[in-house]
């Protein structure tokens, strides 16, 4: 319905619009008047319960001939993995592409390259899914391996001990990087490793883990209780159907959606930098933060505006001026993680050594701005509510990020007129809101400040400009005594 | 005007264009695409890293950053507020060849993308001073530091460049320019650059999306045509190497884990020897049925990652084979295995079998590629700019198809021969941990 009016809108405005064009001097000095805003059209979707009890969801699409089809899990290796065996979990969905009973790994890969796809098994924080795109006839067939990798997995203990060597070497090169060791330390820090969120996969926990975890992981974990089936793209609905019922009739029944329940975090500590030395670090990668809400947070929209405005575009306050305007860095940006649990607010990004100082200033600034000590201008306001509402249409313009829109409704608990009502939420948000989010989430007496980078350049300049007290630790954010 | 259509011909790979010219030389290619409402613009200008001279390295990509610090009639900040600040995306992409500047845009966004790109064009030395040029070098030169500079093993390709080509080769320095080039880069260079290069006889715009081609034609017409065209270009010469002996280098990084890097020297998009090079490419490395992984990571595990890359730029190309060796194996082991394996392939050919696996995830890859507004946009640019012909990819994807195991064969003989550059990353202080490592000279890095 909408696509042909729209087009016959189109065109009548088009050749309005030439004839004008033919006319008129141009005048280049102020922006063109942009035409009416696109309606939003969010793609139709039938939702149905397979035998075995998983869910189903089919969104057709056919302006090519492609499918996108994801079988999501509920709950991640935050709610599965043991702390003893962190790991696991990424270490299980490496193993289901190792062979079945039926095919061993290299049968198994050689099948999915002859259909020309490649299926890809990850399971995150909080979900994890079976994955690939594939060319519309070639869809059933590779639904056939997709089902044989999930219900019959072979998990040969000489593949295992080949991806537990692969991953100690990637633990290894990880400890080269700045950005990698952040990434460590700045969530240990800030949640402590009692918290899921705050512990790390390590050399003990990677040896730690049998193959008799990787067959309980699987068992336990690939539940149709727990799962989600979306497929999207040159399909028909009942024909998917059909075609995914049959393949996944040997998935026995079971499993239900995990319970996401986290450990109080301990209370926040006076903000201090902990500096990790990397001697002769180019960049220093700056990770600064703190916990902060759920995805399921009434403040969702007002947090958004917020973000958006301090460090969530190229031209928001904190590239604006570490970057663009001071020169200290390639990039800077600010985001929350959300989730279920009290995923973290951080910013950051790697700056040229000899100005971290000065550039830790100005991240103490605008994050202070934001908080109210730097008015919010109408502008900024309405670019960033107009940034996060016009950029809907476009995500439903793949069969993939189609297909990442349905999941994200159905992990997040949303309704089914999320998307429908999306631009409505983030319009009701007002100034005050966004200022109340910020005094709120953006604790600036209680940072965590990661600034991993060559100490002998910026330990002296941090220690001179007091922003905070500087606690030097080690690559994993254990303290290292003076 | 000058008209010409394009039918497509593939089964799948059907992408509805056309392309034509203004008077100016602006050469256009639309393709209307209705299946979200959103537009992408792709401005494509005929130049890179090969059109600078030696000691003025870096200044296509630091002219790429100077784009957007606004223009006669766009102040600063107004072009990622009518993009970014609408729901859309912009950025810049420099290579060898080319720099590509795009937006993605609502739909009603159109006139506006094309206001903001047809005003850089025509007046970005309107508003240009020192001020803006330094803030931009200085941007570069963390972008240098953050890709290359603080990456562990970040400069394997600025070595790769150095040494693969004779000096003074167009493709013989990085993308990125050194240090020293980006500080002394003048205003002069600077506007003499963008007289020369930014001019409609040397660019392309390119729009897909969810537009009337009538009215895209009637507002490139307004926004364009009154550019002059500009002074006739002479394109450097980069003509394809053949190295005659092999050269081994080694190079101290702070890095924990060494690893081995081997080119050979290939062809430029001109020669259709690619397809049956990027073929090989895919039956070396890559899933585990590829001949160097299967070998080295699975069967005999001396690796823990095996990767192999064909990339033909307009004049030249490059085959890569790149090994992350187990904790403890020998570079030198590692290399004299994957020579064996390599030598073998070179011996027999391929099978059938392993052709049609390496071409059966084609059709997926090119049709992903053209999916999404902005990679068909920028896909027909490059056929339009490169081979003259947007619909270029449709041959690329019937060629890499017909590729025959004779070919692969033939192109694994010719060009996989000792005429390359061997080059151990080591940790530093450990150079007896390259591969033979009393033949390997030790890459001495001149300041960048």
């Amino acid at each position: 319905m909408t696509r042909r009016a729209l087009s016959v809108v189109i065109l009548l405005f088009a050749l309005t619009g030439i004839a004008a064009l033919a006319q008129a001097t141009l005048d280049r000095s102020k922006p063109p008047t942009p035409g009416p805003t696109p309606m939003l059209r969010v793609p139709a979707w039938t939702r149905s319960t397979l035998g075995n009890g998983a869910e189903l969801v089919v969104s057709e699409k056919h302006d090519l001939p492609l499918v996108s089809f994801t079988l999501t899990i509920s709950g991640g290796y935050n709610q599965a993995d043991p702390a003893a065996r962190r790991g696991l979990a990424d270490m299980t969905a490496a193993m289901m592409s190792e062979g079945t009973k039926t095919r061993d790994g290299e049968a198994l890969a050689a099948a999915l390259q002859l259909l020309g796809t490649t299926v890809a098994v990850r399971i995150g924080g909080e979900t994890g899914a079976i994955a690939f795109e594939c060319i519309a006839s070639r869809f059933p067939a590779t639904l056939d391996i997709v089902a044989d990798m999930l219900v019959n997995p072979s998990f040969p203990p000489e593949a295992l001990e080949r991806l537990r060597a692969q991953r100690l070497v990637a633990l290894v090169q990880a400890r080269d990087q700045t950005g990698a060791i952040a990434s460590r330390v700045f969530p240990r820090l800030v949640y402590g490793d009692a918290h899921p969120y705050g512990q790390n996969i390590t050399e003990a926990t990677l040896e730690a883990i049998t193959r008799d975890d990787v067959v309980a992981f699987h068992r336990a974990y690939f539940r149709p209780g727990q799962a989600l089936v979306t497929v999207v793209g040159d399909v028909h609905a009942a024909g998917a159907k059909a075609a995914i019922e049959k393949a996944l009739a040997a998935w026995p029944r079971g499993g239900e959606k995990p319970v996401f329940q986290y450990p109080a975090v301990a209370a926040p500590r006076a903000s201090t930098i902990y500096l990790v030395d990397k001697p002769g670090a180019a960049q220093s990668t700056f990770a600064i933060g703190t916990t902060g809400p759920p995805r399921s947070t009434s403040d969702y929209y007002a947090l958004q505006v917020m973000n958006t405005i301090l460090g969530g575009m190229f031209q928001s306050r904190l590239n604006a001026n570490i970057r663009e305007e001071k020169g200290y860095s390639y990039g800077v940006s600010s985001s929350f993680a959300y989730g279920k649990g009290p995923g973290a607010f951080r910013a950051g990004g790697d700056i040229v050594s000899a100005k971290s100082d000065a550039a830790l200033m100005e991240f103490m600034k605008e994050l202070k701005g934001i908080r109210g000590e730097r008015p919010i201008t109408d502008e900024e306001l309405s670019t960033a509510k107009d940034a996060l509402t016009q950029r809907l249409p476009g995500t439903f313009a793949s069969v993939r990020s189609v297909n990442t829109a349905m999941v994200t409704l159905w992990t997040q608990g949303l309704p089914d007129d999320y998307y429908q009502q999306y631009a409505a939420r983030i319009a009701a948000v007002r100034r005050e809101d966004v200022v109340r989010v910020a005094r709120q989430y953006v604790d600036v007496d209680h940072l965590v400040i990661v600034i991993v980078g060559d100490r002998a350049t910026v330990e002296g300049p941090l220690r001179a400009l007091g922003v905070a007290p500087i606690a030097i630790t080690d690559i994993e954010g254990n303290p290292v005594r003076p | 005007m000058v008209a010409q259509s394009a039918p497509s011909r593939s089964s799948t790979l059907r992408i509805p264009f056309e392309g034509y010219a203004l008077p100016n030389g602006l050469r256009v290619v639309l393709a209307p695409n209705h299946a979200s409402p959103t537009v992408a613009v792709t401005v494509w200008y005929h130049v890179g890293s090969k059109n600078e001279a030696a000691g003025k390295t870096g200044f296509a990509h630091l002219f790429e950053h100077v784009m957007f610090t606004g223009s006669g009639h766009v102040p600063y900040g107004v072009h990622d507020r009518l993009t970014e600040g609408v729901g859309g995306s912009n950025n810049g992409t420099t290579s060898r060849d080319r720099t590509t500047y795009y937006e993605t845009v609502p739909s009603n966004y159109l006139e506006t993308a094309l206001w903001l790109e047809s005003d850089r064009m025509g007046f970005l030395l309107d508003t240009l001073d020192v001020q803006k040029l330094n803030a931009q070098r200085d941007i570069v030169k963390n972008e240098r530091r953050q890709r290359m500079d603080n990456q562990p093993y970040g400069l394997v390709g600025e070595i790769i460049s150095n040494t693969l080509y004779p000096a003074g080769h167009p493709y013989s320095w990085d993308v990125i320019g050194s240090m020293a080039d980006l500080t002394a880069a003048s205003e002069t260079d600077v506007k003499d650059f963008f007289r020369l290069y930014y001019a409609p006889g040397n660019a392309i715009v390119s729009i897909a999306g969810d537009f009337q081609p009538q009215q895209a034609k009637a507002l490139v017409a307004r926004y364009f045509g009154a550019f002059p065209r500009g002074a006739a270009i002479v394109r450097p010469a980069a003509p394809p190497v053949t190295r005659d002996r092999e050269t081994r280098l080694v190079y101290e990084d702070r890095v924990q884990v060494p690893r081995l890097v081997i080119v050979w020297p290939t062809v430029g998009r001109g020669s259709d020897d690619r397809f049956a090079l990027g073929v090989l490419d895919a039956i070396t490395a890559g899933p585990r049925t590829t001949r160097l992984t299967k070998a080295l990571v699975y069967d005999r595990q001396l690796a823990t990652t095996v990767g192999t890359s064909q990339d033909s730029d307009e004049n030249a190309g490059e085959w890569r084979l790149t090994i992350t060796p187990r904790p403890g194996v020998p570079l030198t082991d590692l290399e004299s295995a994957a020579d064996g394996i390599l030598d073998t392939l070179k011996a027999e050919g391929p099978t059938a079998e392993e052709i049609q696996r390496a071409t059966a995830g084609l059709e997926l890859d090119f049709v992903n590629d053209l999916e999404s507004n902005l990679g068909r946009s920028m896909r027909l640019a490059d056929g339009l700019g490169y081979e003259n012909d947007a619909g270029s990819f449709q041959t690329e994807y019937q060629r890499m198809m017909a590729v025959t195991q004779a070919d692969v064969k033939r192109v694994a003989n010719k060009y996989l021969t000792k005429g390359r550059v061997v080059l151990s990353v080591v940790p530093i202080g450990k150079v007896e941990m390259a591969a033979k490592p009393s033949e390997s000279t030790p890459y001495r890095r001149t300041e960048q």
